[in-house]
């Protein structure tokens, strides 16, 4: 192995341990991004493919048996298509759990964090999908 | 038998670190996969530098930031100091980072107004192309479907745009380009007359009519290109800044999506998310 291929390799991998993205965060001040919101049970009502941002509307029963209807926004449909969405991913009646950043004003609305299938599959969102709302394109440049 | 050993750590080093750059930074395609023909697709990937970059030509296309396509990041400038004509105009726009759908005046996010130039070179810019006709190099951008003429014949830029003159160029969302073959790899393009209803970025930085916009791509190998932007505009900045460095890569197949803002989209997720998400005048996620 030539000492020049040992440095850039070296070189390279320290610049891709190193280098973090410039935080982006698009419109996202308006949600409480401290904790996601876990909801069982939720029925999908409508999927929106659209910019700026994909929509899930869906259906939660509260504590008192009352159905809340949500919406939640993801990232643009070309941001998330990196990260494994397409525009047939989420179906209307699907039944899932969702977990979001709800507004801080607390009205039923949220920015995604991630949602599970009745399959057991996982879509995270591409800029809010981490673990504490980290970003999840962050590999998939 | 002390050099064999030393020898055998490096390999080991290199092995894996190899293999992590691979993985982090390529993701070659497999064997059997199959690339779509009329679709981007982040897993149809230029590997390595594809050799040296051809002389004087940038056609084809090419994926930006957060495309998925191992395009490196990017690095955008400091904040520049203003005057206080630009720290006044700056203080009247409210990003939508920080300020949210909701409570935002930028142009763009509401109506799906034109980002104009620069703003369309450098934000939400996950795709690029070139292309060569009579006279000029026409620019692409992927977001809003734009082109902006790039006239290569020579000409100067025009020094009354907005003037009151009867022959005066009328400011333009775009502007006025001219460029030049620095040297054979990169190309240089100046701009000045762009319509002041526009924001330089989404950080709210305004500008006026007479800013001169330079853009400067480097085509580094056959995959890699270069991008960088300044702006010198004296009524509202003390000096020249840049606005950044931004990277793209060559697209194999040449395809890359569409993305628009279409207004009756933005109407449904105003109605249904961004107003009533509200608000939060705290916030503090401002971005250049």
């Amino acid at each position: 192995m030539k000492m020049k291929t040992l440095i850039s390799v070296v070189i390279v991998a320290g610049l891709l341990l190193v280098c973090r993205p410039v935080s982006a965060h698009h419109g996202a001040a308006a949600y409480d991004m401290t904790k996601a919101v876990e909801l069982k049970n939720a029925v999908v009502t409508k999927f929106t493919w659209a910019n700026p941002h994909a929509l899930i509307y869906f259906d939660v029963k509260d504590e008192g048996g009352e159905v809340k209807h949500w919406a939640v926004e993801a990232g643009s449909p070309s941001a998330i298509g990196v990260v494994g969405w397409s525009r047939n991913s989420v179906k209307p009646g699907d039944v899932v759990t969702i977990w979001l950043f709800q507004t801080k004003t607390g009205v039923p609305v949220g920015r995604l964090n991630k949602i599970q299938f009745a399959d057991g599959s996982l879509l995270r969102d591409s800029q809010t999908g981490g673990e504490n709302g980290a970003r999840t394109d962050d590999g998939l440049r | 038998m002390r050099n064999l050993f030393t020898g055998a750590i490096i390999g080991v080093v290199v092995l894996s670190l190899s293999s992590l750059a691979m993985a982090q930074a390529a993701q070659p395609q497999q064997a059997n996969q199959v690339i779509p023909v009329w679709k981007y697709d982040p897993a149809d990937r230029a590997v390595g530098t594809g050799g040296p970059a051809p002389r004087r030509d940038l056609s084809g296309s090419w994926a930006g930031p957060r495309s998925g396509a191992g395009v490196p990041d990017g690095q955008r400038g400091e904040p520049p100091p203003m005057t206080p004509m630009g720290k006044q105009l700056f203080e009247q726009n409210k990003p939508l980072g920080k300020f949210s759908p909701a409570g935002t005046n930028d142009p763009t996010v509401r109506t799906c107004d034109p980002y104009g130039f620069p703003r369309n070179a450098i934000d939400e810019i996950r795709g690029l192309a070139f292309a060569t006709m009579p006279g000029r190099i026409v620019v692409l951008e992927q977001f809003q479907d734009i082109w902006r003429e790039v006239w290569m014949d020579g000409r100067e830029l025009p020094k009354n745009v907005g003037a009151t003159e009867k022959n005066s160029p009328d400011p333009k969302y775009n502007g006025y380009s001219v460029g030049h073959w620095e040297d054979d790899y990169t190309l240089v393009i100046d701009t000045t007359g762009i319509d002041e209803r526009t924001w330089l970025s989404g950080a709210g930085y305004p500008h006026t009519m007479n800013a001169h916009v330079q853009e400067r791509y480097k085509r580094t190998s056959h995959n890699d290109l270069e991008l960088t932007v300044t702006v010198d505009d004296p009524a509202l900045y003390t000096k020249p800044f840049s606005l950044g460095k931004f990277n793209f890569r060559w697209v194999p197949n040449q395809m890359l999506d569409e993305k628009l803002c279409v207004p009756s989209d933005v109407i449904e997720y105003l109605k249904a998310v961004g107003d009533p998400a509200g608000s939060d005048p705290n916030a503090n996620t401002g971005r250049f």
